[in-house]
């Protein structure tokens, strides 16, 4: 019968059997020991005390936290800012569009970085409107300009 | 599969053979002399010139490798371009690391973006005050 030990950090209790081991309120956190295990795991990663857990409610998950995104935003490449395609609608085009591209970018920057991560999703997708918006914006206009002039040339034969 | 990439590929040629027509347009041509060049809106209802104002003739002097000419058209755009090109470049990384993402944002994060806005709005106001 295997026999296992348990401890909370500075005393150790055991040996215990599965079916002892199983009153005690152990949670996936605690470290646990039996001799094939070599050394001291959490409970959670030893699979063959996952029965014990079953009915208990899984640990609250971090990965939503503020905190654990903030360590991981700086590992991550923030959503497109739109802000090289920004300025060339401000220099090229229509200057207002550019503009709101232009600060839809700096909005994408900082939200993503404050961990606002659909917050700088969002900004993405407006600069992107403002972008393709004012593309074709300059599209048109160049294209009705270029017909009016060549209809007035046209007109003058 | 292939048929997406048969469409980009389409897509793309198109892009690319407008791109060309169009530089070879602004090559030839110069919009200073020719009414073919749509003019700026803003210029033609207030007088004053827009930070984009003079960037097709800019643009034909750059193409004509005239750069100083580009210079006295619109500074900014002949200064842009190499931040436009590294930019892209940056955009273009699919998976940068650390060192790539570090140097990201400081060319490009949040305050490098309020610093271009200043130098935009900057240079809209003194082109029209010195010239």
């Amino acid at each position: 019968m295997k026999k296992y030990f348990y401890t909370d950090g500075t005393n150790n209790f055991g040996p215990f059997t599965l079916e002892e081991l199983r009153e005690k309120l152990i949670t996936r956190e605690t470290k646990v020991w039996f001799q094939e295990l070599g050394e001291w795991k959490s409970a959670g990663n030893v699979p063959e005390l996952n029965e014990i857990f079953k009915l208990a409610p899984p640990p609250i998950s971090k990965t939503n936290s503020n905190f654990n995104n903030m360590e991981n935003i700086n590992n991550q490449k923030p959503p497109k800012t739109w802000l090289v395609e920004s300025i060339l609608v401000t220099l090229f085009c229509c200057l207002p569009f550019g503009i709101a591209g232009i600060v839809n970018a700096a909005k994408v920057e900082s939200r993503f970085y404050a961990g606002d991560i659909n917050g700088a999703n969002r900004s993405s997708e407006d600069a992107k409107k403002w972008t393709t918006v004012s593309f074709w914006i300059g599209v048109a206009v160049g294209v009705i300009y270029l017909i009016v002039v060549m209809a007035g040339a046209a007109s003058k034969f | 599969m292939l048929q997406v990439n048969f469409r980009k590929f389409i897509k793309w040629s198109i892009a690319l053979i407008l791109v060309s027509i169009l530089a070879i347009f602004y090559r030839t041509y110069n919009p200073t002399c020719n009414i073919y060049f749509p003019k700026c809106p803003f210029w033609e209802l207030t007088g004053f010139k827009c930070p984009g104002c003079g960037s097709q003739r800019a643009l034909h002097y750059l193409l004509n490798l005239d750069i100083f000419s580009a210079i006295k058209e619109n500074a900014i755009l002949v200064i842009s371009i190499p931040y436009i090109l590294a930019g892209l470049t940056f955009d273009s990384v699919k998976k940068p690391n650390e060192y790539i993402l570090k140097w990201r944002k400081t060319l490009f994060g949040r305050n490098a973006i309020v610093v271009i806005l200043t130098i935009i709005i900057a240079f809209w106001i003194l082109r029209n005050i010195i010239y």
